[in-house]
This record gives structure tokens, C-alpha cells and sequence, in this order.
């Protein structure tokens, strides 16, 4: 199975090889998504954690027990299909490609396995039709 | 023998049911199989149509005389300033005027009132012996006030530019956000589609053409400001970049809250989303031969936008076919682009068109004067008073 996660690391264990340690430990394939991290400061890491259902719990109370703060990713990106008029304006701040216009039909399809849940949309359509359901 | 038809003759075969119709994607589909002079003999009508940010729009309402009555000095729909200098209840509502943030203002407003739903009107006054009244404060609906119509100043855009960003923080402008480090590219246009680009020399559209306005009726009224029928053109007779416009008038109260939305660019400010359609009669043959272009012919510049002056550096010409393949090179640099017309909802709208003359329900018209074929540009360049 596959879970979205966001970690937030204390300063004082930022240097942990986290990834490592859940490829390893774990047997969990982590993909980062998104990822923040500076010496001495607070780290953030978005992950989307592959592999199977137990070791992705046991990794996560694994983390928690390290002091990684583990949040699941519940929010998500949401178009209101009666709002939308396919301009296609958020595709250019779209980082992943989730949001794409239709090569024949030009609607806008909104992929959301690509999603990395960044907002950079949000702001960006011209008729509030991007939110997150938050 | 070259193809020859008469708009009356055009209208007759509305009136009988005959007439044949094709958008103006399904007539470059046809020319390209076909060729010119077999798609002229058999088509009468070609459907043009965009769906696009319209800013330079606004709404004429007469609210109807209150007892005692106003002469409207101040005046506020759902907090956004309309004008007034101009007959007693009078006023304009500018598509891209604020209300109390950036993110509402008057195309929000138009939208609202199409949509059917009350806006609250309130209003100072000017008093004079004949209109006495200091204040007025009301609800008011389409449907309970006298005219109520877009007239919009500069509309349905030939051809436009590409927005980039060549420095190094985010730009807010009336094409959305620039990306810095020329993180994306941002077109206006909806390229071989737009209805003026099937007609680069506006031998069809006129003073008085008929057009699908918002879902409406509507009229091409002027030239629009900023029209630029001088501008450079390719051998192939279409402009390479920003040219003609049009002042389009029409009826908001037959409008569709499906084609007139408001709307607002982040940290820029609000504007209106018009759906224009233009039927373009099949004359002659070199109506279809002007109609024919495709994306691939089509071009428009690349600005950059990180240089806040009227003169931008460019970044040279792109093509619409390059622009919609999502991807254009600057400077050896791969560059996404996104555009800012729906070209979804503009196909949409060239087939209602379509199907509104096909069904009998929309008849052509004479213009009763060409737009002017030479006309510059002209930049305000006197010097400062000090």
C-alpha cells in the first residue's frame, strides 16, 4: 500500500538518515515529495511511504518514537467542476504535471496521484474553483 | 466557377433550414482535406468563438427613478464604486473596478446580477431642486431595473502576447503569476481559434456585426480601444501580436451565468470571463482561405514582464502550435506554458453558435461600416508637467 506522511524533525534530529533507516528497517520505499531541511533549524518532509501495511504502521510508531512528529496527509486538492472553466491557468504552477489539459477535449484533468498537495493552484485560478478540503 | 454568396442569401437559407454551418475548427479540419475552393462552395457560415478574460468590460444599468428622486453622486454595488457622472440614475460598472479587496470587484458584480442575484445598491446624492434625495440604499435585480447591458470598450483581442518573467521573484500581473527565472509562460490567446485571427484583415467583421455575447445577443459597436490594425503581420496576412479589438455592446439581461463569470488575478486584481462567438459569412472564397490558419501559422511575442516599462525586452516570436504543445524554449531554457483562455469553453462556444444558426434562431448581418485597416498605436509620451 502506499500513505502520504508529512514528518516534522526537532532540530537535534534532523541528521537522522531517516529514509534509510525505513528502506532497511522497514523494507518501506520512500518517495520525498517535498522536503525542507537546513542545519539547525526545523526540518519538514513529505513523503509518500510504499510497501506493506504493517511496516508502514510499525515504521510510522517507529518515528514517533525517534521524536519525528508524523502528521498523514488528510488534506487534499479539490476542483468544484461547476466553477471550473478549463482555462488551464494552474497548469503552469503545477509542479508535478497533476494538472493537465486533456490533449483533445482541452478539460482540465486533475491527476491526483501526482499531487503533492504544494496550494501553489490555489491562489493561482482566476474563478476560485481549487481548494483543499482541509 | 469562385464561390459568390450574398448574406441575404445566406439568411434566406437560415430561414429555409439550408444553411451549413461548420466552427472554425471543423473548417481548417475540412480545408485541410478538402482544399479552399471545395469547402467555400459548400459551407455558408463559419462559427468563431473565445472564452477569455475580459477586462476591459463594463455594465451600463439604469436602476429606475426612486421617490423623491436621486441624481446619483457615489455609487457602490455590493461595495464596488460604479460611475456615475452621467444622467441622473445612470451608471457604469467596470469589470476590473475593486471592491473592498482585490479579489471582488465588478466582473464579480456583472456576474452576480447574470446569475440573477440581488446585489445591494447604495448610493449618495447630488441634491439639486429637482432631485432632492442625499442617500439611497436598496437591493437591486436585473429583472427590477430599466436597461442593463455590457458595453465593453476593448473585447475579443486579435492575437496577444506571451508573458515571462526573466528575474528572480514571482509577479503578479493580469496574466497571472510569472515565475521567476522564466519558471513559466503565460498566453492569452486561444490562437487559430480566436474569432478575429480567422479574419486577420477584418473583411467579415464590421460596425453592426451580430455576435453570441455571454450566452446573449450582442453587437460589434466600434473599434475597440487599443485597435491596432497596423501592426506587423506575416505573409500570411495574421499579426504578430496584439492588433485588432472591438467594442461589443449587448443585452445582460439575456446573458448565461455559464458564459459571463467574474473573476480575479492573485495580488492583481478582479476582471470578467466573457464567452464571444463571431459568425464569419462564407462571401467568397478568401473568407475560408482566411480562416484556414492554424496554430502552426499563427505567432505571438514573448514578453518579459520582470522590466515594469511600456517597452518590455522580447524574447523573439513563438507559435500558438508550440505554445499549446506546453512547452516553448527561450534562450537554450525549456520553459512550461500555461494559457489563460479556456480553449474547452471556446470550441463550446463556436458550436452554440453553430447550432444557434443552424436552428434558425440567429440570422447574419451586414456590417453597416468596416473597422478601420490602418490605425496605430499610440503611446502617451508628452513631457510631465513638471
Amino acid at each position: 500500500m502506499r500513505k502520504r506522511v508529512i514528518l516534522t524533525f526537532a532540530p537535534a534530529i534532523v541528521h537522522m538518515p531517516v529514509t534509510y533507516r525505513l528502506a532497511k528497517d522497514f523494507n518501506i520505499a520512500s518517495n520525498i515529495l517535498r522536503a525542507q531541511v537546513a542545519p539547525d533549524e526545523v526540518g519538514k518532509l513529505v513523503l509518500e511511504l510504499s510497501g506493506d501495511i504493517d511496516q508502514i504502521e510499525a515504521a510510522i510508531t517507529w518515528m514517533r518514537d525517534q521524536g519525528i512528529d508524523v502528521s498523514l496527509m488528510g488534506h487534499e486538492i479539490v476542483i468544484d467542476e461547476d466553477l471550473c472553466v478549463h482555462c488551464g491557468l494552474c497548469t503552469g504552477v503545477c509542479p508535478t504535471g497533476a494538472l493537465a489539459l486533456h490533449a483533445e477535449t482541452f478539460l482540465l484533468q486533475f491527476r491526483r496521484s501526482r499531487c503533492i498537495v504544494c496550494e501553489q493552484c490555489v491562489p493561482v485560478c482566476p474563478v476560485a474553483a481549487i481548494s483543499t478540503n482541509l | 466557377m469562385a464561390t459568390e454568396r450574398s448574406i441575404d442569401e445566406i439568411n434566406a437559407k437560415i430561414r429555409r433550414g439550408t444553411v451549413r454551418v461548420l466552427t472554425a475548427a471543423e473548417l481548417k479540419a475540412a480545408v485541410r482535406a478538402a482544399g479552399v475552393a471545395a469547402v467555400a462552395a459548400e459551407v455558408d457560415v463559419i462559427a468563431t468563438g473565445t472564452f477569455e478574460p475580459m477586462e476591459s468590460s463594463g455594465a451600463i444599468l439604469n436602476i429606475g427613478h426612486t421617490d423623491p428622486p436621486i441624481r446619483l453622486a457615489k455609487a457602490w454595488l455590493n461595495g464596488v464604486e460604479a460611475y456615475c457622472g452621467f444622467g441622473a440614475v445612470d451608471l457604469y460598472l467596470g469589470a476590473a473596478q475593486m471592491g473592498e479587496s482585490l479579489d471582488y470587484g465588478g466582473g464579480h458584480v456583472i456576474a452576480e446580477l447574470v446569475a440573477g442575484r440581488a446585489v445591494r445598491l447604495r448610493a449618495t446624492g447630488l441634491p439639486a431642486d429637482c432631485y432632492p434625495r442625499r442617500e439611497y440604499e436598496c437591493q437591486v435585480q436585473l429583472d427590477g431595473i430599466n436597461q442593463a447591458y455590457l458595453f465593453n470598450p476593448r473585447n475579443a483581442y486579435q492575437n496577444f502576447i506571451v508573458g515571462v518573467n526573466g528575474g528572480d521573484r514571482p509577479l503578479y500581473t493580469y496574466l497571472g503569476t510569472l515565475q521567476p527565472r522564466l519558471g513559466n509562460a503565460v498566453y492569452a490567446s486561444v490562437g487559430a481559434l480566436s474569432p478575429l485571427l480567422n479574419d486577420a484583415h477584418l473583411r467579415s467583421v464590421g460596425i453592426g456585426t451580430r455576435i453570441f455575447l455571454g450566452g446573449g445577443i450582442g453587437y460589434v459597436a466600434w473599434e475597440g480601444t487599443q485597435h491596432f490594425s497596423s501592426q506587423r503581420r506575416l505573409p500570411n496576412g495574421s499579426p504578430v501580436g496584439p492588433a485588432a479589438t472591438l467594442a461589443l455592446i449587448g443585452d445582460l439581461k439575456q446573458m448565461d451565468p455559464f458564459w459571463v463569470r467574474g473573476c480575479r488575478f492573485y495580488n492583481y486584481g478582479p476582471s470578467l470571463m466573457l464567452g464571444v462567438g463571431i459568425p464569419l459569412p462564407v462571401t467568397d472564397a478568401a473568407v475560408v482561405a482566411a480562416a484556414s490558419l492554424a496554430d502552426g501559422d499563427l505567432v505571438a511575442p514573448v514578453i518579459d514582464f520582470s522590466i515594469p516599462r511600456r517597452v518590455r525586452p522580447t524574447f523573439g516570436l513563438v507559435s500558438y502550435a508550440q505554445l499549446k504543445s506546453g512547452q516553448i524554449t527561450i534562450e537554450g531554457q525549456k520553459v512550461r506554458t500555461a494559457p489563460l483562455a479556456s480553449t474547452a469553453l471556446s470550441l463550446r462556444v463556436a458550436q452554440v453558435l453553430k447550432e444557434w444558426i443552424a436552428s434558425g434562431r440567429f440570422e447574419l448581418t451586414q456590417p453597416v461600416a468596416s473597422l478601420p485597416a490602418e490605425r496605430p498605436l499610440l503611446a502617451q509620451e508628452r513631457p510631465l508637467l513638471s
